[in-house]
């Protein structure tokens, strides 16, 4: 059973607090990426953005499925890389999975979509230099939001550590895939 | 004014809850090399806490051995929030 509260005094609220807020730094700062981390999400990025773009662009039942088969090396990179991170470091941060590893911060969704819309266009144009570009562009773009994100949960791990709720990823997931349908009917008319 | 938690007065259940907001989740061993504490110390805060509603404890498994996860509920949230509120107006000498 808990004894009353004793009520410290000013030096000891501080020392506590601070204690406490070097605790949590040092936790937060000793968590490690795993090896090829960013790199290998970029790189999925890249395939993905791709595989949309030259799926789409073909309109057919054959490149809906390339838009499918793109997003296998993503989904298979997420899962590995954050079964690797949750290994290597005994802790799960919300925060690392939905915004660096399925984009859900703001600058990395926009930077993804910006891509992906701009290697559909280049498809349909048959600029397939350009697609590959657009693609690359979208997949360094997306690891430097990943990058820039570990900086902020570094600097504040408290307000960053928690990721959206499953409802939330769910719904953007849902979004992703009637988009994609969205465009193939359209281009299909 | 915000009143102290005596769940959260022992400074290491203060720290304790203040690494975990720092995470989702985290292994057992993890926290108690944080706190520097030993297994049954850190068992104790642990089950105080969860007992209060604070945290929410789990088995689980790490490197395939079996262990416990351990991550700040939204109560255990809204209590350090308040606690740490508490402890400012302190050293601001609100009170």
């Amino acid at each position: 059973m808990e004894t009353p509260a004793s009520r410290p005094t000013p030096d000891e609220a501080a020392a506590a607090l601070l204690d406490a807020a070097a605790a949590r730094d040092q936790l937060s700062h000793r968590l490690a990426l795993p090896s090829w981390f960013h790199t290998s999400i970029a790189m999925a990025i890249v395939v993905q953005t791709a595989t949309t773009a030259v799926g789409v662009a073909d309109q057919s039942a054959a490149g809906m499925g390339l838009v499918v088969a793109g997003l296998v090396p993503f989904v298979l990179v997420a899962a590995v890389q954050l079964v690797r991170f949750r290994r290597l470091n005994g802790a799960w941060v919300g925060g690392l999975a939905s915004r660096v590893v399925f984009g859900t911060d703001a600058a990395a969704s926009t930077a993804h979509l910006l891509a992906v819309g701009a290697a559909i266009w280049a498809a349909f144009e048959e600029a397939w230099w350009l697609v590959g570009l657009c693609a690359i562009a979208g997949g360094v773009a997306y690891s430097l939001c990943g990058v820039r994100w570990m900086r902020s949960y570094r600097g504040d791990p408290a307000s960053q550590s928690r990721g959206e709720s499953a409802l939330l990823l769910t719904a953007l997931g849902v979004s992703l895939f009637a988009g994609i349908a969205l465009l193939v009917v359209v281009g299909a008319r | 004014m915000a009143d102290l938690d005596r769940h959260l007065v022992a400074p290491a259940r203060l720290k304790l809850t203040t690494m975990l907001t720092a995470v989702s989740e985290v292994e057992f061993a993890v926290l108690r090399d944080g706190l520097g504490v030993s297994d049954s110390v850190l068992s104790k805060h642990v089950a105080t806490l969860a007992d209060a509603g604070y945290v929410r404890s789990r088995k689980g498994t790490h490197d395939g051995r079996r262990t416990t996860w351990v991550a700040l509920s939204p109560a255990g949230r809204k209590a350090l929030r308040n606690h740490v509120a508490a402890l400012r107006e302190i050293i601001d000498g609100l009170d």
